[in-house]
């Protein structure tokens, strides 16, 4: 555990610093949104319909009238709501799923992975368009959808790493220590399959945000007037030629900076949990 | 160049740090002449493969001479410019490391490989280039050398593959030789021919050779000399003959009197036994696996229908080189591989039709140390938990009582208790061999399969965990199969041999016997590449008798 920390505080630099202070700053607005934002997200006021950034309204507003500083406040807790409840329910899938397939190697396993491909094969918009208009345009729905699309993620994850230490010697010796198949692959090969799982994790919680953001930009995420980054810049894309910039613009930092923190916390996680780092020959 | 007096290398006062933490090595001082073999001893961690990187100026990040020079023909080799520093490595200086087969580029054919190291250091012609290539791999004893010339490292064996590296050492004529283990982990009859090989290349040419190892056999066969490091200091030095009879320091003597052949003072009483039960424990009868390799091209038969028994209280060893399916073998008896044929009664019981559930309860009486002490550990379990792991075979739930089992079971393998704590790689190679002993004889077993126990190890180790094993043989009664190469180990601990080659046993009989008056050629020529220390010096002649059988 000491060695841990050791560790952490050596890989500690300027993209670990930034990358916690952005989640700091994301959860500070999660738990404080109503204190902190100076409007309600969702009271439109056509009488001050595309207000340029002034003192009233920091960062201007929209075609209803809307505060855009208070929607991009308060569009997180639905921005990291939805993507890290869908990496998290996709892990939790994922993650045995993975065992189990590469653990057992026979039609059975042969079939989901079949499947995989297939669900991985499709463009990821088209098939999150298609699932959401069928499943309704709901935040949660667009939450499981994600999930189901990360889970062959994970699960390939598992899979390539159960595949190598099925192999280890270590695993014969537990066999041997008598071992069941179960206690296999949850005491001995999980443990040491998760790392590059737990990298994984930070970096699609990124790739959630932006495909979230994405599927409400081109309308098949969540609807108006609930504040959510993407549907906030699809909006504002729409009066861009006017030179109504900030519209699209503050929402689009927001996201920028999000996938900019999970990504730097990924590559925190992979310098502290790389194997190379941890073993003292 | 330099003046014809100086030697060949001359190391003065060398001290090597890493960062600000104590030198791994402190005050060097030795010089190798041409035309001299040098040996170093020294167990792991003693700064033997730093000094071989400071001598070519390759040092690891972070490592610095700290004080002290290295010279090579009166030259200092970390004040010559970096362009002669590259003419020096490979040029006139070139070293041989451990495993071969790592150090060779996979996606590129060893013949380019070594014509590389030639074009880098005496531009030549492409087809010059290529004839003295084939030229040096016929030297160094490899078979069809054109074709030879066009593999990938992945097509060689161990063995072939360091003689491309022996190839690609002598390719472009350096003067001095650095072999840092260049023998480890082969087996001994490609060991011995692969030193013989580079011995004579090195009197023939003249040349300079250090020779690091720890195996003191390797010592006192080919070396003229012998330096002996410990803990970054070379506290020996001295010629081979002065020092096998009277080695100065108390370190050198430990390491003789652990490498000396244990004459076998086996506990007599028990030898009657075995013969008296009528019933023998484990009984295996016509045992085949074959493996598929190639995608379905080839067919390999690593077990080629071998039978034998054993006795409670036997111990029988399986001797053979690496690819003689000793290993294989043992892994069908403990049901880790499935055997396509044959029969395997343990204790009257058929296992070998046993469903893996059914089997599971036998386990309890049928265990196994594994060969690689590291990698047969879970690298995220503490030791504590890795040795009460077996114990819920035997069906002791209880969470006191196992404890006291696991603490009990350390002391029994002389392990600190302090270790329980700890995390595999926390330990050393002995210790963590220690611990999968402890697994092993954690269920109380009948019968154990030791899977190459003393391989990997020091030599003080080594003596160590044979010690360990001999006492535990003796106070359990342990019925055991020792699969390995290392011949004298199985002197001392097993009452009988089977030798196997090809999957098929080729001869067995009882130890001394077999040692004393060996009938098959093989197992004439697995003896001969023994280099027991006190053999006679004659020795260090070229063993001509391997060549016969190959």
């Amino acid at each position: 555990m000491k060695a841990f920390f050791e560790n952490v505080r050596r890989h500690f630099g300027l993209a670990a610093g930034i990358g916690f202070s952005l989640l700091a700053i994301q959860i500070i607005a999660i738990a404080l949104a109503p204190y902190i934002a100076p409007y309600s997200p969702i009271d439109a006021d056509p009488l001050s319909s595309l207000q340029p950034p002034s003192v009233a309204h920091w960062f201007g507003t929209d075609v209803s009238g809307m505060d855009i500083l208070s929607r991009v406040i308060y569009a997180t807790r639905i921005n990291l709501l939805i993507s890290v409840s869908s990496v998290i329910a996709a892990f939790i899938v994922g993650v045995p799923v993975g065992l189990l397939i590469g653990y057992y190697r026979n039609i059975f396993s042969n079939l989901i992975m079949r499947v995989f491909d297939f669900i991985q094969s499709f463009p990821v918009f088209v098939l999150g368009m298609a699932l959401v208009s069928v499943l309704g345009q709901e935040v949660w729905n667009v939450a499981i959808v994600l999930g189901v699309l990360f889970i062959p993620m994970f699960a390939r994850l598992i899979r390539a790493e159960v595949l190598s230490l099925r192999e280890r010697p270590f695993i014969s010796a537990a066999r041997c220590s008598g071992a069941s198949d179960l206690s296999i692959m949850f005491r001995h090969i999980l443990p040491n399959a998760l790392t590059p799982v737990i990298v994984q994790v930070s970096i699609s919680i990124g790739m959630a945000i932006l495909l979230t953001a994405g599927l409400s930009f081109i309308g098949a995420g969540v609807r108006m007037p609930t504040p959510e980054w993407g549907l906030m810049v699809g909006n504002g894309a729409q009066q861009m030629i006017l030179g109504v910039w900030w519209v699209a613009l503050f929402p689009g930092l927001a996201i920028v900076f999000s996938v900019l923190c999970f990504a730097l916390l990924g590559d925190f996680a992979q310098a502290v949990t790389d194997p190379n780092a941890e073993t003292i020959s | 160049m330099a003046p014809e007096r100086s030697p060949l290398l001359e190391v003065e006062d060398l001290t090597i740090a890493f960062g600000d933490g104590a030198p791994v090595l402190d005050g060097l001082n030795f010089a190798l002449n041409r035309n001299e073999i040098v040996g170093l001893v020294g167990e792991t961690g003693a700064g033997k493969s730093i000094l071989t990187r400071a001598i070519i100026d390759l040092l690891p990040k972070g490592g610095a001479i700290t004080a002290g020079d290295i010279r090579v023909e009166g030259q200092s080799v970390g004040k010559l410019p970096e362009a002669r520093k590259r003419a020096l490595r490979g040029g006139e200086v070139a070293l041989i490391g451990t495993n071969a087969k790592l150090l060779l580029d996979p996606v590129a054919t060893v013949g380019s490989q070594v014509g590389r190291v030639l074009k880098a250091h005496r531009p030549a012609s492409r087809t010059e280039i290529r004839s003295r290539v084939i030229d040096v791999f016929r030297q160094v004893g490899i078979v069809n050398p054109e074709a030879r010339y066009e593999a990938f490292p992945h097509e060689l064996s161990g063995g072939m593959a360091q003689r491309v590296v022996i190839a690609m050492a002598l390719i472009a004529e350096p003067k001095l030789i650095l072999a840092d283990d260049a023998t480890l982990g082969l087996d001994a009859t490609i060991q011995a021919q692969v030193l013989d090989l580079l011995v004579s290349k090195g009197r023939e040419l003249g040349l300079g050779v250090l020779l690091i190892t720890h195996d003191l056999g390797i010592i006192s066969h080919y070396c003229d000399r012998v330096g002996i490091i410990q803990g970054g200091r070379l506290i020996e030095l001295k010629p081979v003959d002065q020092f096998l009879d009277k080695p100065e320091t108390e370190y050198s003597r430990l390491l003789l009197d652990a490498a000396k052949v244990r004459p076998a003072p086996r506990d007599q009483s028990g030898d009657d036994a075995p013969a008296a039960s009528i019933q023998p424990l484990l009984d295996v009868k016509e045992l085949r696996k074959t493996f598929v390799v190639d995608g379905g091209q080839a067919v390999v038969r690593a077990v080629d229908g071998i039978s034998f028994r054993l006795c409670k209280g036997e111990t029988l060893a399986l001797v053979g080189e690496s690819g003689s399916g000793k290993t294989t073998a043992g892994q069908c008896l403990l049901k880790l591989l499935q055997a396509d044929s044959g029969s395997v009664m343990f204790d009257g019981t058929e296992i070998l039709g046993l469903r893996e559930h059914e089997f599971r309860r036998m386990r309890r009486r049928l265990q196994v140390v594994f060969q690689e002490p590291y990698v047969a550990l879970n690298p995220r379990w503490q030791v504590v938990d890795l040795i009460s792991e077996p114990l819920a075979l035997t069906g002791q739930r209880g969470g006191a009582e196992r404890a006291a089992e696991v603490t009990r079971l350390i002391d029994l393998v002389h392990l600190p208790r302090r270790v329980a704590g700890l995390y595999p790689h926390q330990l050393t190679a002995g210790e963590q061999k220690r611990v999968g002993i402890a697994r092993a004889l954690a269920t109380g077993p009948d019968f154990v399969v030791f899977d190459e126990p003393t391989t990997a190890l020091d030599i003080r180790v080594r003596a160590q965990i044979i010690d360990l094993v001999r006492e535990l043989q003796a106070r359990m009664g342990l019925s055991a199969l020792f699969i390995t190469h290392d011949l004298n180990s199985v002197r001392s601990l097993a009452h009988n041999v089977a030798v196997m080659r090809h999957g098929k046993i080729v001869e067995h009989g009882e130890t001394e016997q077999i040692f004393a008056r060996p009938k098959e050629a093989y197992t004439r020529m697995l003896l001969a590449a023994e280099l027991p220390i006190e053999a006679n010096r004659s020795g260090k002649a070229p063993k001509t008798e391997l060549e016969f059988v190959r």
